[in-house]
């Protein structure tokens, strides 16, 4: 490589590479280093204090509510629009349903909103008062009803998941329809001939077929609900009272709530330590995958 | 060779405009100029500003660089900016607690020399003076606007339930209750979605109950949450929720949310600051005919009479590039007397100019400058007297509280336990 090759390599460089390093590098690191002080954000005189704010999560109950929320929400982010986009993908497949591609597109657009957006159009769907939800409800079951499903505890995580799964499903479904036209017809007119019924055929001739376009749509839905923080500061901000708080939503609330900055950046650096760790065992697992198939 | 040098110098150009060439912070502006960012980002609140602004750069030619931002967002967002060490020269801010939080931190300059010169002293009120604007012996704030808390009532929704007499004690006020629930009339509209607006019912009951040198101590974290001052304070509130005086699921909604039920006769009245004018002037209701107020009211006999409220402040960061104009700015924002008439009619906002004409207010602001007047001591709101990391705690109790009444107890033990950290005891 000539030496005029080489410059142009590293001038074209030099701008991602400090635009990645000014925006996600530096603020890493930054992260890292304030996580050993007690800095509250706006004092510049901070102490460094070792490890205690990572020692102090082990009895920060709020810290544990976080975790188990996370948990909840990585599950189910990824549970329900995967089998909600496959069911969708299967059924719209079929020749039976007429004007698939119109159901497609319905299902799909959802994808094109912000999280934004998302969040509001649900927000209102669950107002206990007037919104659509509770209105069906009570058209129903003929009685009045007002439960408010973004304020109560028991209730308010589970109903932000629901209104991630309809957003991201449209994904899953794109994405499942497509490792679908890779299916040969031939396999499955071979199945219809030994006399497998539709389920055999789906699980056993299908849905190994679909193994790649699986890898795929679990690969986004585990990235994607990881940085699943905007829908919930939108329809409940980690409320009421803590009880939609991921590990992204408490770390916010701590650092710039509570003013504990360095409390939140020890709190960050956990969450990016389990991030890392879940995508190291995602892709090794996908290695594996790869040296058995081929 | 040759050929390639501008070209090389165009790419190291590109790579450094998009790394350094963005204009950080903190760079040096044009003189003339005075930047200010502050949360009064309502549609109405805006646009007295800007006519305000004008007046100013009319008056003095100063540009005024103007960035708004929302209300919540607002307390990370300065936050932000003041851990970038990239404050703009002038922003609002709330008096009290929160504005020592940011004086104890360094990042803010006094004012001491300009207030002087200025002759502030003959023009903002003396009580708020000394309330708001000195912290640990030096003056840093200029009070641009306040607020007072009050029981806001849909005049019709009244009338048509027979009231004519307003209640000055709780057994009057437990009545009132009863009767309008016993018309078919819900009493109290609470919105605590965003916690804050349910602070009001806590500050009231304490102070009404165990006075206003109590709640100080309990604020500063002198007291404990699980003193039986506050429980017997809290003991009362859960009277009226257990009652059913409250409307249904008050942490689903928000403050207008709460606002719009009053203004619709949906509920009788709502614990809100005098901020509820401008929204519902702003939405056509018309003060006095649709809507009008009456204090909070007494409780426990020989506790002196206080008031609740927020002063919406205006700080000079400490390391202003423009600190000259900034100055300007502030004398002119609280002195100029027409500024403040645009400021108190577009915001529903008291004035702590002394000068200023009371016929800018309605005949709604005038009574609730006359109880401000009439009280023995004006408090902050809790999440302003208190600091904001305990804030954050006791904001959270209340929400909890609105849930759950029965189990106050239990969320007063988890707030003295934040307490405890947070204060150190």
């Amino acid at each position: 490589m000539n030496r005029h090759a080489v410059f142009w390599r590293v001038a074209l460089l030099i701008a991602p590479l400090s635009v990645f390093g000014v925006f996600v590098v530096w603020p890493l690191l930054d992260s890292f280093y304030y996580s050993f002080t007690d800095w509250n954000g706006f004092n510049p005189n901070y102490r460094f204090i070792g490890f205690e704010n990572f020692a102090r999560v082990v009895t920060d109950r709020l810290f544990t509510n976080a975790i188990l929320n996370t948990v909840v929400w990585m599950v189910l982010a990824l549970l329900l629009p995967t089998l909600g986009g496959l069911a969708l993908a299967l059924l719209l497949d079929s020749y039976a349903v007429r004007g698939a591609n119109v159901f497609k597109s319905i299902f799909y657009l959802p994808i094109c909103l912000s999280a934004v957006v998302v969040g509001q159009i649900w927000v209102w769907i669950y107002q206990p008062d007037w919104g659509l939800l509770n209105s069906f409800v009570e058209a129903v079951t003929g009685e009045p009803e007002t439960f408010a499903w973004l304020a109560k505890p028991q209730s308010a995580l589970y109903s932000v998941i629901v209104a991630w799964s309809w957003q991201q499903m449209g994904l899953s479904m794109v994405i499942f329809l497509a490792g679908l036209t890779a299916v040969p017809a031939d396999l499955t007119e071979a199945a219809s001939i030994e006399g497998a019924n539709g389920w055999q055929k789906t699980w056993h001739v299908v849905l190994p077929m679909l193994r790649p376009a699986t890898v795929v749509v679990v690969a986004l839905s585990v990235i994607n609900s990881l940085k699943g923080f905007d829908i919930l500061y939108i329809m409940t901000a980690g409320g009421p009272f803590h009880s939609s708080d991921t590990l992204a939503m408490f770390m916010y609330n701590e650092s710039f709530k509570k003013y504990k900055m360095g409390y939140g950046s020890a709190i960050s650096v956990i969450l990016f330590l389990l991030t890392l760790a879940i995508i190291f065992l995602y892709f090794r697992q996908l290695r594996k995958l790869d040296e058995i198939h081929g | 060779m040759r050929e390639t040098m501008p070209f090389k110098a165009a790419a190291l150009a590109g790579a450094f405009a998009l790394t350094g060439g963005f204009g950080w912070g903190g760079s040096a502006l044009a003189e003339g100029e005075v930047t200010i960012s502050h949360y009064f980002s309502g549609e109405l609140g805006r646009a007295g500003l800007e006519k305000i602004f004008a007046k100013f750069q009319d008056a003095k030619g100063i540009t005024v660089k103007d960035s708004p931002i929302g209300h919540e967002d607002f307390k990370a967002g300065i936050l932000v900016r003041a851990a970038g060490g990239n404050l703009p020269d002038v922003f609002s801010y709330w008096a009290g607690a929160r504005t020592q939080f940011v004086v104890d931190a360094g990042n803010l300059g006094a004012i001491d020399e300009m207030w002087g010169a200025r002759g502030l002293d003959s023009v903002v009120a003396k009580s708020l003076a000394d309330g708001a604007t000195m912290y640990n012996g030096s003056r840093y704030l200029v009070p641009f606007g306040y607020h007072y808390a009050g029981m806001f009532y849909n005049t019709k929704v009244m009338a048509d339930a027979g009231v004519t007499e307003f209640p000055t004690d709780w057994d009057g006020f437990m009545a009132l209750c009863a009767d309008l629930k016993a018309k078919g009339v819900t009493p109290i509209a609470l919105g605590s979605k965003d916690r804050w607006p349910a602070q009001f019912w806590f500050d009231y009951l304490l102070l009404r109950t165990a006075g206003p040198d109590y709640r100080a101590k309990l604020m500063a974290g002198e007291a404990a949450y699980t003193d039986d001052e506050v429980k017997a304070a809290m003991a009362l509130w859960k009277e009226l929720v257990d009652a059913g005086y409250f409307t249904a699921n008050a942490n689903a909604d928000g403050w207008t949310d709460a606002s719009d039920k009053v203004a619709r006769g949906d509920a009788a009245m709502t614990l809100m600051g005098t901020w509820i004018t401008g929204y519902w002037n702003g939405n056509g209701l018309m003060a006095g005919d649709d809507y009008d107020f009456f204090e909070f009211p007494a409780i426990a006999d020989g506790v002196p009479n206080a008031v609740v409220g927020p002063v919406d402040g205006l700080l000079i960061s400490a390391n202003a590039p423009n600190r000259a104009n900034a100055e300007e700015l502030l004398a002119f924002l609280v002195s100029d007397e027409e500024s403040q008439g645009i400021w108190a009619q577009a915001q529903g906002a008291l004035s702590p100019n002394v000068g200023v004409d009371e016929s800018i207010y309605t005949s709604v602001m005038t009574r609730a400058l006359a109880a401000v007047g009439n009280a023995d001591t004006f408090a902050f709101n809790y999440d302003l007297a208190t600091t904001p990391p305990m804030a954050e705690h006791g904001l959270s109790m209340f929400a909890r509280f609105m849930d759950d009444p029965s189990g106050y107890e239990g969320f007063l033990a988890d707030t003295e336990d934040g307490a405890k950290e947070v204060f150190g005891k």
